[in-house]
């Protein structure tokens, strides 16, 4: 929880015929960070695999196929799940007969249905066309057995009528409004045949809209619409079968087809992935991190696949120069708890914790949700945080962590809100367990500043552990190490000894001076020292001081200055918790001030009410957003800022989750 | 009248110091009289335009580049008269004379989406529109299709008009249906922001000064689509813009079908009649007509100055004066003489051009 997961570095050497087997095992094991085989020496020199691209191609068309058969089908259940990884170059050929066989079942029907919706919009948008045209009462026959003029039925916009008539002025013409539809005129236009040029120039320039009747239309239009609409209905019912077929097609070969796609996609994946491995002649070279207890396990599989003419190999990342001098880094694999796991996405937001250094994520939830309910203390408010949070983690799978760490600041703050017996701001509803933070400010204050020195002084503390762990030995004397840490307490130690006894022994004075002195002494010194002692071992030599000493002292001795007012100003940035804390009880005295004077004003009790909702709508919109923003800047910039450093480098697995459909098992 | 004049103040004198910037006589004679194009630049660049020009020293002066450059004072001038105008009628009145512009851009586009280019290879065909424009041009060109372009647009006249233009386009295949309604949309739009105001006087004075521009703009047409084009007198009468006031259907109809310039002349209303008497060859109609409109605009100045017709006469003065300015601009790109420039230009910007 407190470090990343242990991590070791494998290479494997594979014969070409067996990396596709060994990319399955791989592809299983899901937790490989790849090393790119262009950051390596390998790559340097050329040596990288080569993707089988008819391979590859071979799967796009199968993945293009099984997804027009899924969009077709549209099942909604789950996927029957991927038994076992699929080896690329052996699963094309079962995946291939799998897919020819649904489709030959599936087709068919699929094509039916097809042509039956193109039908039923055809008869829908012919039927359209003819009740633009029905108020005419017209026998199509009739129009269509006359021997010397031509006809048309279409629409025009309105404005255009005039120009139209105008423009066939001298031409035996005549122009017959039907009706109207969406400011333009349905129309039915005549002319003698031989001016139908004169009369379709007209038309096409007056913007025609033609309504098309294709030749089989008889008869009255009315007769005509019910005879079309009695083939509409024929067809929708042809339809509904054919929709009944196809969900029973749905029902036997969904959950089969999405697997199938699963299985394409993740054999594409592991395909692609071969771009990153090194390749000698027939031989294939590739290297990646993977959780130390996975190792075993892993080379147990492998050698049994390929009747161990693979070589799998680990190497400790102490034993790894590149690793050693800074220029290779370890992937940051997080090992939290569920309830952690959200706020990983807010550690990584402020920076990657690098391998050596301690993973902080814990610290930050537990610190934030302290904060957040300190400063939200609310039944009402929390519990309405924690039904959004629970909305947010059932229904946007996107936002899922974000819904948990909604949940979890909601029960923050009913927490503190039974601590200060606060109910949507009725704070008589429930007793407090602990105080009303409007009743008490000065202590709420005092006891925000000592919460902030306990924060801080983890901060301190975890950089101490980071320091040590890093070997970073000579920055323990510095502000940022144990001297600075020392004098902070010391500082603090000496504040809560004034205010618990309102006064100090000369005991505790004349101690207090000679530690902070030494200290300060220390810590100015001690980067001039540790100059000296670098140039020393350089075997560099000066006749009386080594150059630019005195600028060093100075720059210390500013450093100093800075950072100690730096600490004092981070203690003090704690106080806006009691700050919110009290905001959030003085918002509502105002709603409820509010309230009353709309009461007043109206005299119903519906306004008060309705007051209050609305109130209470934007205090949670408003001071939601107000206090997590208060509380991450407490985390990144006086909590963080002590110790945290980043710059690590986020694991990546060879499959990501995200990018399949759905989940595939592990065997 | 009072209130008139307190709502008209302002925005006459905004008009009246932006009028004040027009090319003078000088300028106007000097730029006629210049040697060869770069002359010209050279003084084009002292005068008012100046200011829009890019530097002519870094650049490639490219005619059809400087002629956008040069509608980028037109369009900041739109842009002024609009905020100075407090009615929203008024304004309205003032974007749907702009949407000419959007218009000959929207038309860009679409050419440019059925050439299959993108926005940079025609952006120097594109006016400046500036903010004045609310069209979601970045979303527009987004689109690859006119169809939906018509429906991003649906709330305005454009999307209307491409609508209804869509399925003759769909026949014809080609753009001339889309653009005709592009063009046909404005002027709707125009006829429908006169009706639109509110005082009588501001209607009577809109009409007074745009029916004759929008009748100057259909004989145009009427000679480009018969002569040029070879279309039919149906084709030409349903192009015609709505809006005009002195030539009617019927008289477009006539011009349509009018067999030579002296029958097209004979054609015309008595009072149009006396102002193209002298023309002898169809390229002369626009000339002469814009000579006579500039009349018109310069009378109207002289006149009544409260109302809406001031704003409506200087922009489209400034814009004869750009297209006068362009067609110079492309004679001397093409080492016209003066005296052959002069025929092309309004006797105003030529006839006076003196020290």
């Amino acid at each position: 929880m407190f470090r990343p997961v242990k991590l070791t570095r494998l290479t494997i050497q594979a014969p070409e015929d067996q990396i596709s087997a060994v990319m399955a095992i791989l592809g299983d094991l899901r937790l490989l960070h790849l090393i790119r085989v262009e950051e390596t020496h390998l790559g340097h020199l050329g040596y990288v695999a080569h993707i089988d691209t008819s391979l590859l191609e071979h799967y796009d068309s199968l993945l293009a196929r099984a997804n027009r058969l899924l969009r077709d089908l549209g099942p909604t259940g789950p996927s029957a799940g991927i038994k076992k990884v699929p080896q690329p170059d052996k699963a094309v050929f079962r995946l291939e007969e799998e897919l020819a066989h649904i489709e030959t079942e599936a087709l068919g029907p699929l094509e039916r249905k097809k042509k039956a919706k193109n039908a039923i919009s055809e008869h829908e948008g012919l039927i359209a066309r003819l009740q633009l045209l029905e108020p005419a009462k017209i026998d199509l026959d009739r129009l269509h057995d006359l021997r010397y003029v031509t006809w048309r039925a279409g629409l025009i916009p309105e404005e255009n009528l005039n120009k139209l008539e105008q423009s066939l002025v001298g031409t035996y013409h005549t122009l017959i409004p039907v009706g109207r539809k969406e400011q333009r005129v349905v129309l039915l236009a005549m002319s003698l045949k031989e001016d139908e040029e004169a009369l379709l120039r007209a038309l096409k320039s007056a913007f025609w809209d033609p309504l098309e009747l294709p030749p089989g239309i008889h008869g009255t239009i009315g007769k005509a619409l019910d005879r079309l609409s009695a083939e509409l209905e024929h067809l929708k019912t042809e339809l509904a079968g054919l929709d009944t077929e196809g969900a029973e097609l749905t029902q036997k070969y969904g959950a089969r087809l999405k697997r199938l796609c699963e299985e394409i996609l993740l054999a594409r994946q592991l395909l692609k992935a071969q771009a990153e491995f090194g390749q000698i002649d027939h031989t294939y070279l590739l290297a990646g991190w993977i959780p130390v207890a996975l190792f075993e396990e892993l080379k147990k599989r492998i050698l049994k696949a390929t009747s161990g003419k693979v070589l799998v190999d680990q190497v400790d990342p102490k034993d790894i120069k590149e690793v050693r001098s800074g220029i290779l880094k370890i992937p940051i694999l997080f090992n939290n708890p569920m309830l952690i796991r959200p706020f990983e996405r807010l550690t990584t937001l402020y920076g990657t914790p690098s391998y050596e250094e301690l993973e902080p994520t814990v610290f930050l939830a537990v610190s934030f949700l302290l904060l957040f309910g300190m400063m939200f203390g609310d039944v009402g408010h929390g519990a309405i945080l924690c039904a959004l949070g629970y909305y947010v983690f059932r229904k946007m799978y996107r936002y899922i962590d974000y819904g948990i760490i909604l949940m979890e600041c909601g029960v923050s703050s009913m927490i503190f809100g039974l601590l200060y017996g606060s109910v949507f701001g009725l704070e008589d509803l429930i007793p407090a367990l602990w105080m009303h933070p409007m009743e008490e400010i000065n202590r709420f204050m005092v006891m925000s500043a000592f919460l902030g020195i306990g924060v801080i002084s983890l901060g301190l503390v975890l950089n101490l552990i980071n320091v040590i762990r890093q070997h970073r030995y000579g920055e323990l004397l510095s502000t940022s190490g144990l001297a600075g840490a020392l004098l902070y307490w010391l500082g603090v130690g000496l504040v809560a000894r004034y205010l618990l006894s309102e006064g100090l022994s000369p005991f505790e004075l004349i101690f207090a001076k000679v530690a902070a002195g030494a200290l300060i002494i220390l810590m100015i010194l001690q980067r001039p020292v540790r100059t000296v002692l670098a140039q020393r071992r350089t075997g560099k030599k000066w006749r009386h001081l080594p150059p630019g000493l005195g600028g060093t002292i100075l720059e210390s001795f500013i450093e100093i200055l800075d950072d100690l007012l730096r600490y004092l100003a981070n203690t003090v940035s704690f106080v806006r918790v009691a700050a919110f804390a009290l905001t959030h009880a003085g918002l509502f005295i105002a709603v409820f001030s509010l309230a009353d004077m709309v009461q007043n004003v109206h005299g119903q009790g519906i306004f008060y009410w309705i007051t209050i909702i609305l109130g209470n709508i934007v205090i949670i919109a408003l001071e939601g957003i107000v206090v997590s923003v208060q509380t991450l800047r407490l985390e990144y910039y006086e909590f963080f800022s002590k110790f945290f450093r980043g710059g690590g480098k986020p694991f990546q697995p060879l499959i990501e989750e995200e990018e399949l459909p759905g989940h595939v098992t592990r065997s | 009248m009072i209130f008139a004049a307190g709502g008209y103040a302002y925005p006459n004198a905004k008009v009246r110091a932006l009028r004040s910037r027009r090319l003078t006589a000088q300028d106007r004679h000097f730029l006629l009289e210049a040697r060869d194009f770069s002359s010209f630049l050279a003084y084009l660049v002292t005068t008012p335009y100046g200011r829009v020009l890019p530097d002519l020293e870094e650049e490639k002066t490219d005619p059809g580049m400087l002629e956008r450059r040069l509608a980028r004072s037109l369009m900041e001038d739109y842009a002024k008269v609009t905020r100075s105008l407090r009615g929203q009628r008024e304004q309205e009145l003032v974007l749907a004379l702009f949407s000419r512009f959007e218009s000959e851009n929207l038309k860009v586009l679409l050419r440019a989406m059925f050439s299959g280019r993108g926005k940079q290879a025609v952006s120097h065909l594109l006016y400046p529109l500036g903010k004045l424009s609310a069209l979601p041009w970045d979303d527009l060109w987004a689109y690859n299709n006119p169809a939906k372009i018509a429906d991003l647009l649906i709330r305005n006249p454009f999307g209307q008009a491409l609508k209804h233009a869509i399925p003759q386009f769909n026949v014809q295949g080609r753009l001339f249906p889309l653009e005709m309604a592009l063009d046909l949309s404005c002027f709707q739009r125009l006829k429908q922001a006169i009706s639109g105001l509110r005082s009588r006087s501001d209607r009577k004075a809109a009409k007074r000064i745009l029916g004759p521009y929008v009748d100057i703009l259909n004989i145009s047409w009427v000679i480009r689509l018969k002569i040029h084009y070879g279309l039919s007198h149906e084709e030409i009468v349903n192009y015609s813009l709505p809006g005009g006031e002195l030539l009617t259907l019927s008289h477009l109809h006539r011009l349509a079908l009018a067999e030579d310039i002296s029958s097209f002349l004979e054609q015309m209303p008595r009072s149009l009649q006396k102002e193209v008497g002298e023309v002898r060859d169809w390229e002369d109609f626009h000339t002469y007509l814009e000579t006579w409109f500039l009349r018109l605009i310069a009378r109207l100045f002289m006149g009544p100055p409260f109302h809406v017709g001031i704003e409506i006469a200087f922009l489209l003065e400034k814009e004869m004066e750009l297209t006068s300015l362009i067609t110079l601009l492309e004679a001397k790109a093409q080492g016209l003489s003066p005296r052959r420039t002069v025929k092309k230009l309004p006797r105003q910007f030529s006839g006076v051009a003196h020290v």
